[in-house]
């Protein structure tokens, strides 16, 4: 059923975005880990596209907010206001109040709002002035960032990063995707072309269904020997965290389980450790100075061919 | 004497080297664990951190066979980490595969072909 439903998603959302197909993978998988996704790209990639029409064939309320510097938590997560008719203050929901949340540019948030945000993201509720509401189900955050732009920017730190379950890249198409693309917009691309293929009901299984996925004993010794070995990799200053650990064995879960399975093989875990593990990876400067990589995917993969997988 | 123990000692090795390793499997298992000692000597680039998908892929982009061991590997990993007792599936593909590799063969990286 959820290798359906996976089908069903990726040709749905592939009537209005061409050519990201894994992108669309990795969003499902996340929704179903109950994860948050960061998405890379520059400007024009479909990132906003993508999400929306992901929302839109799960039946699922989405909204955006545009991240700018002079935005305050309370644009976010709403706020006490007060009403006039019946002179006392209530609670006004902010956007956070939705399914799936588009939170565009999000490093040209200050970091008070970044860490509003990513608090909801961790507790799935918001509490205002001990006043505390819980999100609805699913919650997911979208939140992009552009990679060139750096003036006006406030990155996010390493302790925020960590609570993105994935970091997917959008890169520019291929030819033959960006040809396609162009043709397809000749006719109009509309949202709204794109159904619902989902319950709510049915996603509240699948959901359940990832936290029933066998880890064997072995898999999750593997997964503590790569968490070691990125720990004392001597290019790395900070390597992988136990929560980015367990991140990576619930999404390792979502993909087994859209893939028909009801275990993880090492398979799953070598296929999605760069999307779960690259952004929380913090290259030593001083390492790269003397010509060690500073790509940190090329680090993983290097750690994942010394590490054995159970066989 | 000394030149017909000079002549004939490599012989005798090599032939002895290729019996032992020779795989003889008694189940899925058994059989899988020899693929994974003759992958480890015929394919010494093959990465310690190896899984079994991309064994399979660097043994396909060498021209070897892998429906057979396809079917029998979706088996092994259902008992292997899914916890579920082992199947009677045919696994000799697998045994071909691994004796093939055994001793003689080379895979090398790149596509090249299997053989002496």
């Amino acid at each position: 059923m959820a290798a359906e439903i996976r089908d069903k998603v990726v040709n749905e959302v592939g009537k209005v975005v061409i050519g990201r197909e894994k992108e669309i993978d990795l969003l499902l998988m996340c929704l179903l880990a109950r994860g948050h996704v960061l998405l890379e790209g520059v400007p024009g990639v479909s990132k906003t596209l993508v999400a929306n029409a992901f929302a839109k064939c799960l039946g699922l309320q989405f909204k955006r907010v545009q991240f700018t510097p002079d935005i305050l938590p309370l644009d976010i997560i709403g706020g006490f206001v007060f009403n006039l008719k019946d002179r006392e203050f209530e609670f006004r929901k902010g956007p956070i109040f939705t399914n799936i949340l588009l939170a565009d540019e999000i490093n040209r948030a200050p970091p008070k709002v970044q860490s509003a945000l990513l608090e909801s993201m961790q507790e799935l509720q918001v509490t205002v002035e001990g006043h505390t509401e819980k999100l609805p189900f699913p919650f997911m955050v979208i939140a992009t960032q552009n990679p060139l732009e750096f003036e006006g920017v406030y990155p996010l730190p390493e302790g925020q990063l960590d609570r993105f379950m994935v970091k997917v890249s959008f890169k520019y198409p291929s030819k033959e995707v960006e040809s396609d693309i162009l043709k397809r917009n000749l006719s109009g691309i509309d949202v709204n072309d794109v159904k619902t293929v989902l319950t709510l009901s049915e996603l509240e299984a699948l959901v359940k269904e990832v936290d029933g996925v066998k880890v064997s004993d072995d898999v999750l010794a593997y997964l503590a020997r790569v968490a070691e070995a990125t720990r004392n990799e001597g290019a790395l200053v900070l390597g992988a965290s136990p929560r980015a650990m367990v991140q990576l064995v619930h999404c390792a879960r979502a993909k087994a389980l859209l893939e028909g399975r009801r275990y993880v093989t090492p398979d799953d875990l070598k296929s999605i450790a760069n999307d779960v593990l690259t952004h929380r990876l913090t290259i030593d400067r001083a390492a790269a100075l003397k010509g060690v990589s500073r790509n940190p995917e090329a680090i993983l993969t290097a750690i994942l061919d010394r590490v054995e997988p159970p066989r | 004497m000394a030149i017909n123990v000079v002549l004939y000692a490599p012989l005798v090795f090599t032939v002895f080297r290729r019996r032992r390793r020779k795989v003889n499997a008694s189940n899925l298992a058994d059989a899988f664990n020899g693929l994974e000692l003759a992958l480890k000597e015929a394919v010494p680039d093959l990465p310690a951190g190896f899984t079994w998908e991309e064994a399979i892929g660097r043994l396909r982009a060498s021209g070897v066979q892998t429906k057979g061991m396809e079917a029998a590997l979706r088996s092994y990993e259902e008992y292997r980490y899914g916890g579920l007792p082992l199947t009677d599936i045919d696994f000799r593909e697998v045994v071909k595969v691994a004796n093939m590799l055994g001793g003689t063969s080379t895979v090398r990286s790149g596509g090249a072909s299997v053989g002496r």
